[in-house]
């Protein structure tokens, strides 16, 4: 595969403000406004029907705002040229190539109208290679597993060496397993220069973006990068606790006296507890120490990661909590 | 330009791969046709239909000579017969399909022409097909024609025996008047002058009745005859005359089928959501679309001809290059009606249906069945919307009459489909915006 764009400016390649689609009464995309910068993978996450699809042909000039502004590498996507098109590519929800031609024969169409120099076969088979379908080049579509087609859409994707890629859903109904390959995939690509915006309903995939932008019922509720997200989430680093004796009320009450420690401890069992705090790194030596004054033995204290279901959770909790 | 024809051919390889994806669909689109016309051949010799025919008479007395007269003054297309005596059953028998025609020999004919009337024959027939009753009828009036004629011939003859008598009083009514004529005093001018007038009346009788004897019975009952001659180089026989009208009908059929299953079919797929965010242009698609089922087309075009042509032996009496033309124009034209239902077609379902619908419409207002002359004016602007129309004429004059590709009909089709052309790149370019942009 070519080696992209190392070299391009900093800045933004999408950018939107108030950008909103009605259909009728009903509010698909409602006033997002975000931006993703350039070499970055942007995971949009959120669950089936919020409007991640639809904000994706937005951006992708499928679809006419029905309000608000879009610029996708500087441009309106409503206006964009054949140059403009060339630089985008798209991974559409579902398998739409054809199952009758082999994977050669889909990737060859691809290539041939997105304008690919005629004398292509070594780049064709350097992309066969990099999504690990060379050997089933020869197969029909219709003979590959449901992976192998998103891998083939994957392939068609990238034939022209875009420098934005949309990917919509790109792992939805594949295994586990080949879902961490397709993220390895998508870091390559960011390595190689080129800027993903991905959309899934994995909650769990947000940890390999660069960013997150959190979607539900039309709206973006934040963009931030995963980290960040379980903070806003909990209101800080979550810290796990346990000690070798009995963790009392008194304890807690004065761990939570503590200036870094965010709301009240949650107690997990009788010698295991979470602490919220402002920052992990440096809140974790002052709790060895409060620990130690209160005459507890500290068996194991250290930063959880909590899982992404569990934020996307209580982000929309607290959403709905706030609205 | 590179890029435009890369994207344009784009088409090219994919159409044809999942054309040759079929093999079966390929021999069928090649055979298929062949086949129809060879079997069609066969079914169709040049003969007229012989009709199984029984005459009933009722009067069992009647002579057979008689019997005869009626029963072998027939055409070749009466043929199996059989005489009756009974109406009833012979009724009962055509209800049955058991024989095509009875035909009801009057039971006093002679009688009944003795008293200065007609005698009619009576024909019943069991058809529905309005085109077999009238050819029943041609038949039929054939057939009392050549009882008339048989018995007119017959009366002729008769007398022309009676006149030998009636020559020979004339004869010795001659030679008496001569002899008066040698015994008249000299000097009764006034006389001789009125024998002679005589003599001249009397050989001039004789001279009209020795002709009347001299002529044929069947010059003096049908004295003119018809001889029908084509200006065309050849006559052809009825598979000959349906080749180029059969080669149009499959050719405009083959190319709306394959188009307006086309794009409904990318439709519904979802590609075109990927076309329309890809640099390929709504011109770009349609033009690789037209040019690849015209290259496929044309290929099977012209197997399907030569196998027509060198194979069952059909004539092929102008030029190549103007039959190629034609059938080009023919094609494109098509192809542009099957985008069009493509692109008006919301399923695969709806898309074969408009195409078989056009392929009815082209049957039976294309000149292919009836004659469009016979048809009512209004509808015939009907006829001249549907390729297959055009390309009926243009293959006939070309193949059959050995005539150059008529311009007229050449530019009207060209017209048509160019305008199809139009029509199918506006609609495509609004059916991708309304399909994403408008809802």
């Amino acid at each position: 595969m070519n080696s992209t764009k190392n070299n391009k400016p900093e800045g933004n390649v999408v950018e939107t403000s108030e950008l909103t689609k009605k259909f009728g009464e009903s509010v698909a995309v409602d006033a997002v406004s975000m931006q993703v910068p350039r070499g970055t993978i942007f995971g949009f996450i959120g669950p089936s029907g919020c409007g991640k699809t639809t904000t994706v042909r937005l951006l992708t000039g499928v679809y006419t705002p029905t309000s608000g502004q879009v610029s996708v590498l500087g441009k309106n996507p409503v206006n964009f040229t054949k140059e403009d098109r060339e630089k985008i590519g798209y991974l559409m929800q579902h398998f739409v190539l054809y199952p009758d031609l082999t994977v050669w024969e889909n990737l060859n169409f691809a290539a041939s109208f997105y304008g690919v120099n005629p004398f292509r076969r070594g780049h064709l088979r350097k992309l066969l290679d990099f999504v690990e379908l060379r050997s089933d080049s020869n197969k029909r579509a219709s003979q590959l597993s449901g992976g192998m087609q998103r891998r083939l859409g994957l392939a068609a994707t990238l034939v022209h060496n875009p420098e934005l890629l949309f990917l919509d859903e790109p792992t939805t109904g594949i295994d586990p397993i080949l879902r961490r390959k397709f993220w390895d995939y998508f870091k390559e690509l960011q390595n190689q220069g080129h800027t993903l915006f991905i959309t899934t309903q994995y909650v769990g995939e947000a940890a390999y973006c660069d960013l997150v932008g959190i979607m539900h019922e039309g709206k973006l509720l934040m963009v931030e990068t995963p980290e960040n997200l379980r903070r806003k989430a909990f209101g800080g680093d979550v810290i796990s606790i346990r000690t070798t004796e009995e963790i009392r009320y008194a304890h807690r009450h004065e761990i939570e006296n503590l200036p870094f420690v965010r709301g009240k401890v949650k107690m997990i069992s009788d010698q295991e507890i979470d602490v919220i705090v402002d920052d992990a790194s440096t809140a974790i030596p002052l709790l060895v120490e409060n620990l130690n004054t209160q005459r507890l033995n500290t068996e194991s204290i250290e930063e959880i990661s909590v899982p992404f279901d569990d934020v996307f959770v209580k982000l929309i909790e607290t959403e709905k909590v706030d609205a | 330009m590179l890029k435009f024809l890369t994207r344009i051919f784009s088409f090219l390889n994919k159409e044809i791969a999942e054309i040759f994806r079929q093999p079966s669909l390929i021999l069928l689109l090649v055979l298929g046709p062949f086949l129809l016309m060879f079997l069609f051949g066969l079914g169709y010799p040049d003969e007229n239909r012989t009709l199984r025919t029984v005459f009933v008479m009722e009067d069992q007395s009647t002579p057979p000579e008689q019997v005869n007269l009626f029963t072998e003054s027939i055409s070749p297309t009466i043929a199996e017969i059989k005489v009756e005596h009974n109406q009833a059953d012979a009724l009962a028998r055509l209800a049955r399909n058991a024989v095509d025609l009875v035909i009801v020999i009057p039971a006093d004919a002679v009688e009944t022409i003795q008293s200065n009337q007609k005698a009619a024959f009576l024909i019943y027939h069991n058809e529905v097909d309005p085109f077999q009753i009238a050819y029943i009828y041609s038949v039929s009036s054939i057939y009392v024609d050549e009882v008339n004629r048989r018995i007119l011939e017959s009366a002729t003859e008769q007398g022309q025996g009676s006149a030998g008598e009636f020559q020979t009083s004339l004869e010795d009514a001659i030679a008496k008047t001569q002899q008066l004529r040698q015994t008249l005093p000299v000097g009764d001018a006034n006389l001789a002058t009125q024998v002679d007038e005589l003599l001249k009346t009397l050989n001039d009788a004789h001279d009209k009745l020795r002709q009347f004897r001299s002529m044929s019975s069947s010059v003096i009952v049908n004295p003119f005859t018809s001889d029908v001659s084509g200006i065309t180089p050849e006559q052809f026989s009825p598979t000959d005359f349906f080749a180029p009208a059969v080669i149009v009908l499959l050719l405009q059929h083959l190319s709306i089928t394959f188009a307006s299953l086309s794009i409904v079919r990318e439709r519904r797929s979802g590609i075109m959501e990927l076309f329309k965010v890809s640099p390929l242009t709504a011109f770009e698609i349609l033009l690789g679309k037209f040019l690849t089922y015209l290259f496929f087309e044309m290929i099977l075009a012209a197997i399907l001809s030569a196998l027509i042509v060198w194979g069952l032996g059909i004539p092929m009496l102008g030029n190549w290059w103007h039959y190629g033309l034609a059938v080009v124009i023919v094609l494109f034209t098509s192809l542009g009606l099957g985008f069009l239902i493509s692109l008006i077609s919301a399923t695969d379902t709806q898309a074969v249906q408009y195409s078989m619908l056009l392929l009815l419409a082209s049957i039976f207002f294309s000149g292919f069945l009836l004659d469009l002359r016979l048809m009512w004016k209004p509808i015939t602007a009907l006829a001249w919307s549907l390729p297959a129309t055009y390309g009926i004429r243009m293959l006939q004059d070309i193949m059959l009459r050995g005539a150059p590709i008529p311009l007229m009909i050449f530019g009207g089709i060209a017209l048509i489909g160019i305008g199809l052309f139009v029509i199918d790149w506006l609609l495509l370019r609004k059916n991708i915006e309304i399909q994403y942009s408008s809802t």
